[in-house]
């Protein structure tokens, strides 16, 4: 089915039951606290429960003139209902010696509240039904819950796999969710089933056993000591024992036991009738017991904790709705009238900003744009260019709007030429990256009509940078100049810091710089954070990854000849200010735990690695695979690396060069020639991680994926799930 | 003349001493056992009071209450507008409900002075969102009949009672 279909009707049952599960869980959450605190009254005695019934009544007959009954309740306490001065009283017991320990546990004010709030709402009947129907909507968002998650992790297999995160929210929502499933749904359950035996939907079966009052024996008569079932049944088996009302034959001993009712003759200790309890007696006493977590500490904190999960997940549920972009679009032409339709499959909106704003340009560069859902597939008079820009949900299925595009686009066909170009979003932590943008792409081709101006473009973890890439590419093929701006909300704003130019660092003949930077106030930043820089008001932010060195920071720089940043950068001046931004980066932070750490970098990619390496003190393995174009380009960083290699920092160094002596070896090369070691990294636990152009990216996980699949039989998600491949590439 | 006021001061002291004393003595007390049966009707746990009523038909005093949850009081209406504008206090009469086809056994003291004076003990009865039953059952306190078994209108299948050991 849809993954919309189970998103909405999961929102639904939760906008429908939040308030009365908001209150059934509170008031669940202290309501757990009451068997605990039940529990740890010092009325259990040990060793008590080996005794037989014919031992502990002795006990308590010696005691007490005049006994109505033994009962035994779920925390094992042993209480004795007597007419004591001629009142009647209830206390608990020590079975030994059968004296009193203690009045029996009153039930506290705030608990008596909570019960009835949590039961009926204070609305007697109304209030009970109400929150029948809450607990079975909790079954339904449970339900479409698990099949949210497994649709979301890949599978049902990957139900328990790393979750990717995205944000606060969405991750926890996701993580606690799993841990508190089980918990809640037995609550659920067990909920609706104690609702139902209130409204009489389930009947109340007792037992209702016959004496036959003609065959009654008043002999053989024996001491009650010596009855058999009294004899032979342990205290831990009973539940409630009353005595015989008057010392008439015909009143006899009426004992629940666990699993039994028996009525037991007073005179001759015969059993007169005796019945198992009802399975649905049985089923009864058991969601009783999962539903209150009576007599189980252990049970009842597992309760509380789940308990507590519903309103932590109705806020985060409702932040990551609320959160979500909403799909609202204006569109100043027409479908009939656009050159350019850019089309958007989209989950949760993040890949609409970016298709938003390739519109946004196309309109300012005087275009004739119009801007649709996937699901929108139409006849379009005037296409000439159409850009897909998909997102692909869970295990390679179409996104909530995207849903019908393929069988749209089989149905409706264009009638003038048009060509068109797709965009895929996604997370290569997930199996099957970008699988829908494939397909989408395949459909399109079939059509009639259609070229495809390029291969499907993808774009990992919504990286600007990439988008951008694919942007300027298409634009130049079309033959429309397009200037992209990052979206300002991919982050949130940081305070700004001041630092201090100490150093300068320059290869002329590569065009690559060093910055040495001091840190004179705000946040301090780990090797792999990022440093945003804005060159001039208005202008867009650029991003440089931090390599920490000595506490002080070191950027790697190329200079553009019309870079306006890396030009601002470069003609700043020892002991020269600057303010920028730390942003934290904490996907690509060293790994702490691995024993072996690989980084693959091209170019100035290398910067954060320069830090990691020289803080690498615990001297772990830290082999580093270097690519640029000519040798001289290592110029700028030898220092640093030969240093690290002499204190033992930095285990193997390797370099790809691309342009020199006719060679042209790239960094991917050497993976497949280090493959042992690579397969090792991947075996033990160990971390790659990859810094540098996005092409590079691309064809090192080529690369990588290909020796996962052929040698450790996984795909190579299952590791970066894991947190084993980190990437930071522009 | 001081012998008379020796004879004095002793009478004096001595009626002071008897009436002391007689004050003392307590009246004697009954106890009895007794029994609630329910019957097997469908709903909520039941709740039961147990009231002495005097030769007038009216309320004496409360002798027991089988519910220990304080909101649903007012739903024993009868017995409500009594204990409620007498003031008295019943906390320590109260006892845990109990649910259909379960039974209930309970001390009731009297004093005996009230037996075979006119008094009755009346149960009355309900359970929530369902009738109420004003006298669900009704026992004479006369020594001869008191314990035979007593069916009741309601709730109640039947009540017992047998004096105390």
């Amino acid at each position: 089915m849809m993954v919309s279909v189970w998103r909405y009707s999961h929102l639904l049952f939760a906008i429908a039951s939040s308030v009365f599960l908001l209150v059934a869980s509170i008031t669940g959450v202290i309501l757990a606290v009451e068997p605990i605190s039940n529990k740890m009254e010092p009325y259990s005695v040990p060793g008590a429960d080996e005794l037989s019934l014919a031992q502990t009544l002795g006990h308590i007959n010696e005691n007490y003139g005049e006994v109505l009954a033994v009962m035994r309740d779920r925390n094992g306490f042993v209480s004795v209902t007597a007419i004591v001065e001629g009142q009647n009283q209830t206390f608990y017991i020590d079975p030994f010696t059968g004296e009193k320990l203690g009045d029996l546990i009153h039930k506290k004010p705030i608990f008596q509240f909570a019960t009835n709030l949590h039961r009926s709402l204070f609305l007697k009947s109304t209030g009970r039904f109400l929150i029948g129907l809450a607990s079975f909507l909790l079954i339904l968002i449970s339900i479409s819950g698990i099949v949210l998650i497994a649709k979301r992790q890949g599978g049902y297999k990957q139900f328990f796999a790393p979750v990717v995160r995205e944000n606060f929210s969405q991750y926890h929502h996701v993580v606690y969710a799993r841990w508190a499933l089980i918990p809640l749904l037995i609550l659920a359950l067990t909920g609706v089933y104690l609702s139902l035996l209130r409204f009489d939907v389930i009947p109340n079966s007792n037992v209702s056993l016959q004496v036959d009052f003609d065959s009654i024996q008043e002999e053989p008569v024996k001491e009650y000591t010596q009855f058999d079932l009294f004899k032979n049944t342990p205290l831990s088996e009973l539940r409630e024992l009353e005595y015989p009302f008057s010392e008439f034959v015909e009143d006899y001993y009426i004992i629940r036991l666990k699993d039994r009712e028996v009525y037991l003759n007073q005179i001759t200790g015969e059993v007169l009738a005796e019945e198992k309890y009802p399975a649905l007696q049985v089923m009864t006493s058991w969601a009783r017991v999962l539903h209150t977590g009576e007599g189980s500490i252990i049970w009842s904190i597992v309760l509380g904790f789940g308990s507590l999960a519903i309103p932590f997940l109705t806020v985060t549920g409702f932040i990551v709705y609320f959160k979500r972009p909403k799909t609202k679009i204006k569109n100043a032409y027409g479908k009939h009238e656009s050159e350019y339709m850019v089309l958007v499959g989209t989950e949760g909106g993040t890949t609409l900003q970016f298709a938003q704003e390739l519109h946004k340009q196309l309109l300012a560069a005087g275009k004739k744009s119009h801007l649709a859902l996937m699901n929108a597939y139409g006849h379009f008079k005037k296409m000439e260019h159409l850009v897909v820009v998909t997102a692909t949900y869970g295990q390679g299925e179409a996104p909530a709007s995207a849903e019908k595009f393929i069988e749209r686009v089989g149905k409706h066909r264009q009638r003038q030429a048009f060509d068109f170009s797709v965009v895929g979003f996604g997370s290569t932590a997930y199996p099957n990256f970008c699988q829908f943008a494939y397909e989408a792409h395949e459909a399109l081709n079939d059509s009639a009509n259609s070229t495809a101006l390029q291969e499907v473009f993808t774009v990992n973890d919504r990286s600007f940078e990439a988008f951008n890439n694919w942007s300027d590419t298409w634009s130049k093929e079309v033959g429309v100049t397009l200037h992209l701006e990052k979206p300002k909300s991919t982050l949130g704003p940081k305070p700004e810091s001041t630092f201090k130019v100490i150093d300068k660092i320059e290869l002329p003949e590569d065009d690559t710089f060093l910055l040495s930077l001091k840190n004179l106030n705000g946040s301090r930043p780990v090797s792999g954070d990022l440093l945003s820089v804005i060159p001039a008001e208005g202008a867009r932010e650029r991003l440089y990854s931090i390599g920490k060195v000595n506490d002080t920071l070191v950027i790697s720089i190329r200079r553009h000849e019309k870079g306006l940043c890396s030009n601002y950068l470069h003609q700043l001046a020892q002991g020269e200010k600057l303010t920028a931004r730390v942003v934290d980066n904490r996907n690509f932070h060293f790994p702490k735990q691995a024993k072996k750490t690989v980084f693959i970098a091209t170019g100035t990619g290398i910067g954060p690695f320069l830090g990691m390496i020289q803080e690498n003190v615990k001297k772990r393995e830290i082999h580093l695979y270097w690519g640029a174009r000519k040798r001289e380009a290592f110029n700028l960083y030898k220092d640093y690396i030969e240093t690290a290699r002499r204190e033992g920092k930095l285990t193997a160094f390797k370099t790809a060069y691309s342009r020199e002596n006719g060679e042209k070896t790239y960094v991917q090369h050497l993976v497949r020639q280090d493959k042992t070691l690579f397969l090792d990294v991947l075996k033990s636990k160990g971390c790659i991680m990859i810094c540098g152009s996005i092409a590079m990216q691309k064809e090192v996980l080529r690369e990588l994926q290909v020796l996962s699949k052929e040698h450790l039989g996984k795909d190579l998600s299952h590791y970066q799930n894991r947190k084993q491949i980190k990437m930071d590439c522009y | 003349m001081k012998p008379k006021i020796f004879k004095l001061a002793a009478v004096l002291v001595l009626t002071t001493l008897v009436l002391g004393l007689f004050s003392f003595v307590k009246e004697p007390e009954v106890s009895y056992k007794c029994m609630i049966q329910m019957t097997n009707y469908t709903g909520e746990k039941a709740y039961v009071v147990v009231s002495l009523i005097n030769p007038e038909g009216e309320y004496e005093k409360t002798l027991y209450i089988q519910g220990d949850d304080r909101e649903w009081f007012p739903d024993l209406k009868n017995w409500w507008k009594f204990s409620n504008g007498s003031g008295e206090n019943v906390d320590a009469l109260s006892g845990a409900t109990i649910g259909n086809g379960e039974r209930n056994i309970i001390s009731l003291g009297f004093s005996a002075s009230h037996i075979d004076a006119g008094y009755k003990v009346r149960f009355e009865s309900a359970v929530e969102n369902q009738e109420y039953y004003a006298v669900d059952a009704e026992i004479e306190l006369n020594s001869a009949t008191l314990t035979e078994k007593v069916e009741g209108q309601g709730y109640i299948r039947y009540i017992r009672m047998v004096p105390n050991r």
